[in-house]
C-alpha cells in the first residue's frame, strides 16, 4: 500500500511508479567512484592544467540554482583556453573520467553537477575576442555571462538579441539548452542567434562549426545538453540598442490574457511580450517597443482588440471584486503587498525615464531574484505547441495551487527558425510546433516557509507528468528530469541519439548523466 | 563583527556578486569571490583557506549591494580578515583633543586622505569650495587601516578621531571606507564624501561636460547607494557626461581608497574608459589619478579643478 502527502492511503507522487502506466527511470545519477583518479590526476598535472581538488575549491560547485541535486566532484578545473579544454578531453576519454560542463550554474536539475570527476567551470574563459558594428555580430568566449557579454557590447552601442532573464547565465550553457526572453516571439530562443561555433569534442578534437560549415555538429551542439561538445568560442548576432517603452496590461482570467498574448505573437505586433502573474486573478500581460513608430501602430491597430486593464481600471475591477467578496481579504491583501513589493522595481528612477525602460535585463532579473521563487530555484516548465498551451498553463496552474499557498507564472512565446529544424530535434523546442511554441514557468513563492526536497520534487514531476499526457517539450530537460527523455520523444529518436553520443564520445565522459 | 558563518549560510548561490567584483573580471577566479567565500565556508573552510581570496578583496562594496539575500558582506570579509590576525593590534591611549578656535568656528571640516593632501593646490581648491572648510587634523588613517584589515576598531582611536569635529559640523571625507563603518560622529553633524559634497554644488557640477568621464569613488558611493545612484544618474543625464557606472549602476572601481591595490587598477581603468571617447576624466578621488593617467588618453582632473578650468 502506498501513502500520499496526506498520510491517507493513495497513489504517492514520488514513488517509482507514481507515473501510472509509465515505467519511471533512473533519475539520480551514480557517483563515479574515481576508478584510475590518481594516474588522471597526474596525467592533467602533466599537461599543464591546473586540477584543484581541496574541498574548499569543489565545494563551491556541490550544487546548482535547483539547490536540490548535490554531488561533489573530485576536481574542479578552471578553463582558460581552447587548447588546455581540448588537452583536458582527451585525457579523460583516456581514463575514462566524467566531466561535467558548468557555466552559471543556473541550472535546476543538478544537470551542471558533477557526481565525481572533474567539474569544468567555464566562467574562466569570459573574454570578448571581437564586435563587429557593421555586420552586427560578436565573437566572445563561451563561458562569458550574458550580462558581462550585454556590458561590453553596450559600449558599442549594441546589445545581444535575447538571453535569459537572471544576469548570470553563460553563453555556452544558454545555446546548448535554449534561452528564452520577452523578445523570443520575435527572435526565437536565445540559442537562434548563434551563427558559428568553435566546439571542443568529446574525443578533444578543436572544431568549427556552423549551418554551413560541419553543420551536423553544429546542430547537435546546439540545444544539444551539452552531450556533443564543450562550446568554447560563439559568433553570435547582435543588435543596436534601444530602450524599452512598456506598456501593461492586466487581467483577470489566464486564458484570456493567454489568448491575447497569442494574438500579438501572431500578429507580431509587438517587440516583446509576456505575462508574468501576481496571482491566479492578476495576470500582467507586458508588452513593449523598440521604437515609436512601433508603438503608435500598436495603440492605434491592436490595443483595442486586447481584453485587459490598464492599472488604474483594474485596480478599480479589483476593488469592486473584493468589496463584495470581504472573505477573501487576506488575498486582497496579499496582492496589495505583491504589489507594492514588485511594482517599484519596474520603475526605478534610475532605469525608467519619460516612458522608457534603459537595461531592460537589469531591471527584470534583478526583479526576479528579488521577489520570485526563493533562494532554490524550483522552476518546473512545459514547453508546447501554441495550441496546447492555454490548457498545459491550466493544468500546472492548478498543480501550483494544490502544492503552494502562492505561485507566480512566466509565460513567452518562442518564435521558431525553419531553417533551425535540425537543431529542434529532441529539445526544448516541442516537436507539433509550428511558427512559435510556448513556455511556462511553475514558480512556486515559498517565502520563509520549509519543504522536503522530496516535496518539491513531487511539485515538479507533477508538473513534468502534464507534459507527458499532453505531449509537450521542456526546458529543464537533464539531470533529474532525464527520465523524461524517452518519455517524451520515444526510444527511437533517443536511441538514434544516444548511437551518436556513443560514436563522438567513446567513453562516455562528457556530461554524461545529463540525458543519457 | 559579523558572524560570518551565519552570513555565509545565506547565500544561494546566486552569482550577482560575481557580476560586479572587480577581482572576478580580472581573475574569472569564483574562488575569488564573495560567493568562493561563501560557498567554501558552507564546506567547512577555515579562515585562512580563504587568505588569497580575501586579499583579493579591495572592499569596494559593490557585492553587497546587490545581493538578492542582502548579506553583509562588506563585514562578512572584514570579519574573516581579521580572524586571520594573530593578535589584535595594541590599542593606543586615549587623546581627547583640544579643539582650536579655528576649528571650533567652521562649519565643515574635511578629512583628507594622503592622496589629496599630496596635491596642495587641489586641496585648497576643495577648501574653498566647501565654503572655507577646515582640514581636519586626524585623517583617520588608522582606522582606515583597521577597516581594512579587519582588525577590531580601537575605542580610543575612534574617540581621539572623533574628537576633533564640533558638534554640528558638516563632515566631508575623501576616503569613503570611513563611511562603510558605523563611527560615534559628534551630533548633529552630517558626514559624506568628498564627490557627493563636491558634486552638489552647481559652481562643480555645471562645469561638467559632454566627453567628460566622472569617475565615481566606490566606497562612499556603495556605503549610500539607494540615494546617490539616483543623484548620479540625475547627473549623467543632466550633463550628458559618462560615468564609471555598469548596467547594474554600479560604480567600476579603478583603485579604492588608500588601500593596497589587490587588483590591476591600469586594468580597471582600461576597461572604464574602452569604447568611450573622452575628452576629460573627472576624478573625485587623487587615489585614481595614476591609473588613469597612466592610460594618456585625456587629461585628468580633479573634481574639484573642474570648477576652475570650466
Amino acid at each position: 500500500m502506498q501513502l500520499s502527502l496526506t498520510g491517507a492511503p493513495g497513489i504517492c507522487p514520488v514513488a517509482p511508479d507514481a507515473l501510472q502506466g509509465i515505467a519511471r527511470q533512473q533519475t539520480n545519477p551514480a557517483r563515479w567512484r574515481g576508478e584510475q583518479w590518481p594516474e588522471f590526476a597526474a596525467a592533467v598535472r602533466a599537461a599543464g592544467i591546473e586540477l584543484r581538488e581541496s574541498i574548499v575549491s569543489r565545494g563551491i560547485f556541490a550544487t546548482d540554482a535547483g539547490g536540490q541535486a548535490y554531488g561533489m566532484s573530485h576536481g574542479v578545473v578552471v578553463a582558460r583556453s581552447t587548447d588546455q579544454v581540448a588537452a583536458l578531453l582527451k585525457v579523460a576519454q583516456q581514463f575514462s573520467v566524467p566531466v561535467t560542463t558548468r557555466g552559471g550554474g543556473l541550472t535546476t536539475e543538478g544537470e551542471s553537477v558533477a557526481f565525481g570527476g572533474v567539474l569544468l567551470d567555464m566562467s574562466g574563459m569570459h573574454c570578448v575576442l571581437n564586435v563587429d558594428a557593421k555586420a552586427l555580430t560578436v565573437r566572445t568566449q563561451a563561458g562569458i555571462f550574458w550580462h558581462n557579454l550585454a556590458e561590453e557590447l553596450r559600449r558599442h552601442g549594441l546589445d545581444y538579441l535575447s538571453a535569459p532573464l537572471n544576469l548570470t547565465s553563460s553563453v555556452g550553457g544558454t545555446l546548448g539548452v535554449g534561452g528564452i526572453d520577452v523578445n523570443s516571439s520575435k527572435y526565437g530562443c536565445s540559442a537562434d542567434q548563434a551563427l558559428s561555433l568553435q566546439v571542443v569534442t568529446p574525443t578533444g578534437n578543436i572544431v568549427e562549426c556552423s549551418d554551413t560549415e560541419n553543420a551536423e555538429l553544429f546542430q547537435r551542439v546546439i540545444l544539444g545538453y551539452g552531450q556533443f561538445g564543450v562550446i568554447t568560442e560563439a559568433t553570435l548576432r547582435v543588435r543596436s540598442y534601444t530602450p524599452l517603452r512598456m506598456h501593461y496590461f492586466y487581467y483577470s482570467s489566464l486564458r484570456t490574457a493567454i489568448e491575447d498574448l497569442q494574438l500579438i505573437d501572431r500578429s507580431e505586433a509587438a517587440d516583446y511580450t509576456g505575462i508574468l502573474t501576481i496571482m491566479d486573478c492578476a495576470v500582467n500581460l507586458l508588452v513593449a517597443f523598440d521604437s515609436a513608430q512601433r508603438e503608435a501602430t500598436f495603440l492605434a491597430a491592436w490595443q483595442p482588440r486586447l481584453r485587459g486593464f490598464g492599472e488604474r481600471g483594474f485596480s478599480l475591477r479589483m476593488l469592486g471584486h473584493y468589496a463584495l467578496r470581504p472573505w477573501k481579504l487576506r488575498e486582497a491583501l496579499c496582492l496589495l503587498r505583491r504589489k507594492g513589493e514588485v511594482f517599484p522595481e519596474f520603475r526605478r528612477p534610475e532605469y525608467v525615464r519619460d516612458g522608457l525602460m534603459h537595461d531592460r535585463t537589469v531591471v527584470f532579473s534583478r526583479a526576479v531574484w528579488k521577489h520570485w521563487g526563493n533562494r532554490q530555484m524550483v522552476i518546473p516548465d512545459l514547453a508546447t505547441s501554441a495550441e496546447k498551451f492555454a490548457d498545459a498553463v491550466e493544468r500546472g496552474s492548478a498543480v501550483c495551487r494544490k502544492y503552494f499557498p502562492a505561485y507566480t507564472l512566466y509565460l513567452v512565446g518562442i518564435r521558431l527558425r525553419p531553417e533551425h529544424a535540425g537543431h529542434y530535434e529532441m529539445s526544448c523546442v516541442p516537436p507539433d510546433a509550428e511558427g512559435w511554441a510556448y513556455g511556462c514557468e511553475f514558480e512556486p513563492i515559498v517565502g520563509d516557509a520549509v519543504y522536503s526536497r522530496d516535496y518539491l520534487q513531487s511539485f515538479k514531476n507533477a508538473i513534468y507528468d502534464i507534459g507527458v499526457d499532453l505531449g509537450t517539450s521542456y526546458y529543464r530537460f537533464g539531470g533529474a528530469m532525464k527520465g523524461y527523455i524517452r518519455r517524451v520523444f520515444g526510444d527511437a529518436v533517443v536511441d538514434r541519439h544516444l548511437a551518436m553520443k556513443r560514436q563522438a564520445d567513446p567513453a562516455m565522459i562528457l556530461n554524461r548523466d545529463v540525458i543519457f | 563583527m559579523s558572524d560570518y558563518l551565519a552570513d555565509a549560510a545565506r547565500c544561494s548561490g546566486c552569482g550577482l556578486c560575481q557580476l560586479v567584483c572587480p577581482a572576478w573580471r580580472q581573475s574569472a577566479d569564483v574562488e575569488l569571490t564573495p560567493l568562493g567565500r561563501c560557498k567554501a565556508l558552507q564546506h567547512g573552510a577555515a579562515p585562512a583557506e580563504l587568505a588569497t581570496s580575501l586579499a583579493s578583496c579591495n572592499l569596494c562594496g559593490a557585492c553587497e549591494v546587490v545581493c538578492p539575500e542582502r548579506i553583509d558582506l562588506f563585514a562578512m570579509t572584514r570579519a574573516l580578515r581579521g580572524a586571520l590576525l594573530d593578535a589584535p593590534p595594541e590599542n593606543s591611549a586615549l587623546v581627547t583633543r583640544q579643539i582650536p578656535p579655528a576649528t571650533r568656528a567652521a562649519r565643515c571640516m574635511l578629512v583628507a586622505d594622503a592622496a589629496l593632501r599630496a596635491r596642495p593646490d587641489t586641496l585648497a581648491r576643495v577648501l574653498a569650495l566647501l565654503g572655507g572648510a577646515v582640514v581636519a587634523e586626524d585623517d583617520g588613517a588608522d582606522i582606515v587601516a583597521a577597516i581594512a584589515s579587519g582588525s577590531p576598531l580601537a575605542p580610543e582611536h575612534i574617540a581621539t578621531f572623533v574628537s576633533q569635529f564640533p558638534a554640528g559640523t558638516r563632515i566631508v571625507v575623501a576616503d569613503g571606507l570611513l563611511l562603510r563603518q558605523p563611527l560615534p560622529w559628534p551630533g548633529g553633524s552630517e558626514v559624506l564624501g568628498l564627490g557627493a559634497a563636491l558634486g552638489a554644488l552647481p559652481a562643480v557640477r555645471d562645469c561638467l561636460r559632454t566627453g567628460d568621464l566622472y569617475v565615481i569613488e566606490p566606497c562612499a558611493y556603495h556605503a549610500d547607494y539607494e540615494r546617490q545612484v539616483v543623484r548620479y544618474d540625475a547627473l549623467r543625464i543632466k550633463r550628458r557626461c559618462e560615468i564609471n557606472l555598469d548596467l547594474q549602476r554600479i560604480a567600476i572601481p579603478a583603485g579604492v581608497g588608500t588601500l593596497p591595490q589587490a587588483a590591476d587598477a591600469t586594468a580597471q581603468a582600461r576597461w572604464i574608459v574602452q569604447g568611450r571617447q573622452l575628452e576629460r576624466i573627472v576624478i573625485e578621488s587623487e587615489n585614481d589619478r595614476a591609473a588613469f593617467e597612466g592610460l594618456g588618453i585625456c587629461p585628468v582632473l580633479h573634481l574639484a579643478d573642474v570648477a576652475v578650468k570650466g
